[in-house]
């Protein structure tokens, strides 16, 4: 303990600027991490608490795709089984002073007989499926995870338009009653189609079908802590390059070689630990701020939630602690060894180590060789349940194989410009003086090249993800108009438009062609996806819907009228493992359909996939299935606002909005931009940490060189010439990385590209790299390096140089 | 034009350091004169005031009271810039420990003030300098592949490469064996000689005050003797 104190503890404090830094760095790493996962949980944390809240506990859900015919609640009833079937419609509702809200139907007329609500129920005005209606009976119901609207079935049924069907209905079993028994009793009467399941089963799609989006937001919250990881690495690094004297004494005094592993490593849990503790504490400030970001990107991807306070358990905060732990120690480990390895004999000083680094920078290119092809073999592995697990362990291979190649690149660097430096003072010595510290410029350099690399990669996956999408739109919004409720709708939902709103789009003078489309919920393998159907000869007529290569589009969409054969995404083909010409057997209503694969399209607007059959298929199976939203097409020459206005004024009884084409491909731009923006952030976030980590090294490099420092200024070197030497050596740091950052981001993107986002959401990206933001932003990172020198610059230049000159 | 060769002069400098607790006083009521081209070796024990001495000469630091002067005009009313270029071009300082950058050839160490001063054809002067002292085969080498003594005459021909006015050095034999440390004295001799520099040398060794013209014995801060040879 008293060597702690005197050895590890004193000299953190005597540096406070240094410790706090990288306590600071470990701090932000955490924070992201713990942020994420806190505004995680908040953002989709509301989808159980709903009805669970207002009907208390149910033991069993019967769903189908389409709905359930509602005679099927009757029968039920009629089972003889203690048990109690109520049946349930959801959906969305605006109601006054309480915004958009969940609205459930049930039968509250049962509810109300049962356990009589003081006060009744009443009527609630409230617009549902884009029109405003008077809802009665029903009630506004204040719960802890916010406001629901509750009205009664009939009710419900007419306000969204499905007349004769439940979307659920929940089975709870009486006392004394056997589960199974039930469970067996209803599987036994209900079509087979339908689905009989443990309740939760749709909170676990919805956490399904969110996995991969979070898990990707937690991956990218890891690399400040990659970037945090390099810089304890560091700090330990210098601490024991520091004290080799004092090692070598201490040792030669009977010190254990495991003592001097334990100080080490004390001070790096130490720092991570304290980093840690600061980083939680942010982290929970920062989840307030993220929670509505995250919260809008699952309402606009993937289902309706609504996030609930942010909480911080004790298991969150204890996990955080472990990770700053984990983190220091692993990340000190290698410097830690090396100190336990210092004979008590051996004097030797920094130049003997670190010319022993610049003699294995061979051994470092042999390596990095190895990691990358690591890399390459990692990168062709398959999804490990769903996770890309191959893609992130090649990127991790691929951040080592840069690390590895650092100082080769210092070396390599100092040796091809020997040239132009030795021309100016500043830039020989502030080469030189990188490669004199290779074990540690070439830690900073990997970890801003990591930073860099982060940034970089996933700005060309964005920016190609972008491009892709723009070109998709334009080819995929071919329809002039598009018509759909005015109600907002989260992804998942599906507002029926209202009855005769499809019929008075028809037979306005310059329409050539609607389309109606139907929309539903799709229960699949566990996993929740989009049903739909169109008119597949109109789309085939004016659309552009692409299929992947070598399928011919024309046949494919000609081959699905009356027939039970369908398209589907390319997310859904590749979730599920299916090809073109497969049998997919698919519960569509009371029926088990069994339906061929024509062909697989292109989509990037649901990760959740879609299985789209031809109106005619769909009809027959669900014979009321309401349209959802319809696609207009102009007749050549008709004048567009002329027929917008007609479209409008035909359907202002409807509840619908008739946006063009333009409109929506700006609100899709704008959804995906949005989507990003806490991508961006994280970002930010991990560039912050390695800029930190740059003043850190500087002023570490500056505080380990003061010596040759203060010779400079005996031989005649001013202020000015100290400064600008540091700075040269910050900017000389920054292209460095700058360099490798911009070769390990360009690795790293094509991993994104094409192999984690295509393993997790399932899309093809065309790679377009966004070469001026790239341009700009490695600009912006080289000039905020430089900038991180101003601090050790000011510290050089005040040395006293007959101080340091001295010392020895 | 040049201006005319140096002569050292010390009125009455003492040096006190302000310690936390007490002021300690390095060196009191020192007088002390350096012709041009002489050799003034300071001995005495460790702790005695020499290396303040010659920090203070050099001016590379300041007296408490009394004055340093270098060609009349006092160290302690010099500008940071006046300062740096006195440095750059009038005085060289050679240490016990070398200190030579390890990552810089031979050549680029030798032409490190001469880079620092911007001064025009540093290579050639610094080959020039190497010549002299019999170390323009090492050229190319890296400090770490010199032995101890010619890595002292490195840093001699360093502190000679702006042929300063005025060379300082501090125990330049301390860390040689008797060989080496003979050949660097010979050289500090011929610095006087053939440069003019006013040489100021703080040693413990007999044989290198031997070769000044004056010794002044220091002890406790204070000027025991001065001999003249």
């Amino acid at each position: 303990m008293k060597l702690l104190r005197s050895l590890i503890l004193r000299p953190l404090r005597r540096d406070p600027l240094r410790t706090a830094l990288t306590i600071l760095s470990v701090a932000l790493g955490i924070a992201v991490i713990v942020a994420i996962d806190l505004a995680g949980d908040a953002a989709t944390g509301s989808f159980r608490a709903s009805m669970e809240t207002l009907a208390g506990k149910t033991d069993l859900e019967i769903l189908a795709n389409g709905g359930i015919d509602e005679p099927w609640i009757g029968a039920l009833d009629a089972l003889p089984v203690r048990a109690t079937f109520s049946p349930v419609m959801e959906g969305q509702a605006v109601v006054d002073g309480a915004g958009p809200i969940p609205f459930y139907g049930v039968d509250l007329v049962a509810a109300a007989l049962e356990a009589p609500e003081p006060g009744g129920s009443q009527t609630v005005t409230a617009t549902v499926s884009g029109r405003r209606q008077e809802l009665k009976p029903a009630r506004l119901v204040h719960s802890d995870s916010g406001d629901i609207l509750v009205a009664d079935i009939a009710a419900a049924q007419q306000a969204l338009g499905r007349f004769g069907k439940l979307d659920r209905i929940d089975v709870t079993i009486g006392h004394g009653e056997d589960l199974a028994r039930v469970e067996q009793a209803i599987r036994a009467m209900l079509p087979p189609a339908y689905l009989v399941e443990r309740p939760g089963v749709r909170s676990d799609e919805n956490q399904r079908m969110l996995r991969a989006f979070r898990w990707n937001l937690r991956v990218l919250g890891y690399i400040s802590l990659v970037v945090g990881a390099f810089l304890i690495y560091n700090t330990i690094s210098i601490s024991v390059v520091r004290r080799r004297g004092e090692i070598g004494v201490l040792r030669a005094l009977g010190a254990g070689r495991a003592a001097v592993l334990g100080l080490f490593l004390a001070e790096a849990l130490l720092l991570g630990v304290a980093g840690a503790a600061l980083g939680i504490a942010l982290g929970r400030l920062l989840a307030g701020v993220t929670v509505r970001t995250i919260s809008e990107t699952v309402n606009a991807l993937y289902t309706t939630s609504r996030p609930t306070p942010v909480e911080l358990t004790w298991s969150e905060a204890w996990m955080g602690l472990l990770t700053g732990a984990v983190v220091a120690l692993a990340s000190a480990f290698a410097p830690a060894r090396e100190a336990m390895m210092v004979a008590p004999v051996e004097a030797m000083g920094r130049g003997a180590h670190e010319h022993r680094a610049r003699l294995r920078w061979r051994r470092g290119l042999v390596w990095a060789g190895l990691f990358a092809a690591a890399a390459l073999a990692a990168s062709q592995a398959r999804p490990l349940d769903g996770y890309p697990v191959g893609g992130y362990v090649a990127a991790l291979f691929s951040i080592g194989a840069a690390a590895f190649a650092a100082p080769a690149l210092v070396l390599a660097a100092n040796y091809f410009t020997r040239a132009v430096t030795r021309r100016r003072v500043a830039a020989l010595l502030a080469g030189r003086s990188l490669t004199a510290s290779l074990s540690r410029s070439s830690v900073v350099v990997a970890a801003l090249a990591t930073a860099i690399a982060m940034m970089a990669s996933v700005g060309i996956m964005v920016g190609s993800f972008r491009e892709t999408v723009a070109l998709w739109l334009d080819v995929q919004l071919r329809a002039d108009f598009y018509v759909r409720t005015s109600a907002r709708s989260a992804a998942g939902q599906f507002p029926a438009l209202a009855d005769g709103a499809v019929a008075a789009l028809q037979f306005i003078p310059g329409v050539a062609a609607v389309d109606a489309f139907h929309g539903t919920e799709l229960h699949f393998r566990g996993e929740r996806s989009t049903l739909g159907s169109g008119n597949l000869e109109i789309v085939r007529r004016y659309g552009r819907l692409r299929f992947i290569a070598g399928e011919n589009r024309d046949a494919i969409l000609r081959s699905l009228p009356g027939r039970d054969r369908a398209i589907i995404s390319e997310p859904f083909a590749l979730r599920n493992s299916i090809h073109a010409g497969d049998r997919l057997t698919i519960p569509i209503g009371a029926h088990t359909v069994v339906l061929t694969v024509a062909g697989i399209y292109y989509d990037y607007s649901s990760s959740q996939g879609y299985v789209i059959l031809d109106n005619s298929t769909l009809l027959r199976y669900l014979p009321n299935q309401p349209a959802t939203n319809a696609a207009v097409y102009l007749a050549p020459g008709a004048d567009r606002a002329v027929v917008l206005r007609a479209l409008r004024l035909r359907t202002a009884a409807y509840g619908v909005s008739v946006a063009p084409n333009s409109e929506l491909r700006r609100a899709s731009i704008e959804i995906f931009d949005r989507t990003f923006a806490i991508t961006w952030a994280l970002e930010a976030v991990a560039i912050l940490v390695a800029m930190l980590g740059a003043a850190n090294s500087l002023l570490a490099l500056v505080l380990d060189r003061r010596r040759e420092l203060g010779l400079l200024r005996y031989l005649g070197a001013s202020a000015a010439q100290i400064r600008g030497m540091i700075l040269t050596e910050a900017a000389f740091l920054g292209l460095l990385a700058a360099i490798l950052g911009l070769a390990l981001g360009g690795a790293l993107s094509l991993l994104l590209v094409f192999v984690v986002n295509k393993q997790s959401f399932g899309w093809t990206i065309q790679f377009h790299p966004p070469r001026e933001l790239l341009a700009g932003a490695l600009a912006l990172v080289w000039c905020v390096t430089v900038l991180a020198g101003l601090y050790p610059a000011r510290v050089a230049s005040r040395l006293n140089p007959i101080d340091v000159i001295h010392e020895e | 034009m040049r201006p005319p060769l140096a002569r050292l002069e010390l009125r009455n400098v003492s040096k006190t350091y302000a310690d936390a607790s007490q002021p300690v006083e390095v060196l009191h009521g020192i007088s002390l004169t350096a012709e041009a081209g002489s050799i003034t070796a300071l001995v005495g024990r460790s702790g005695c005031g020499k290396t303040t001495l010659l920090n203070l000469a050099g001016a590379m630091d300041f007296p408490t009271t009394g004055e340093v002067l270098i060609d009349g005009r006092s160290t302690a009313s010099l500008n940071d810039r006046e300062l740096t270029a006195l440095r750059r071009t009038r005085v060289g300082f050679v240490f016990q420990f070398f200190q030579l950058l390890p990552t810089l050839t031979v050549l680029e160490n030798v032409e490190l003030p001469l880079l620092l001063a911007g001064a025009a054809k540093p290579a050639e002067t610094a080959r020039d300098r190497l010549r002299w002292v019999e170390l323009e085969d090492k050229a190319a080498s890296l400090p770490h592949q010199l032995s101890g003594g010619q890595m002292q005459r490195v840093a001699i021909a360093r502190a000679l490469a702006h042929s300063p006015d005025i060379l300082i050095a501090d125990e330049p034999t301390g860390n040689l064996d008797t060989a080496s440390g003979d050949q660097v004295l010979d050289l500090l001799r011929d610095a006087a000689r053939n440069f003019g520099s006013t040489v100021l040398i703080a040693t413990h060794s007999a044989e290198a005050a031997s070769i000044a013209g004056t010794r002044v014995q220091l002890r406790d801060g204070r000027i025991q003797s001065i001999d003249r040879a």
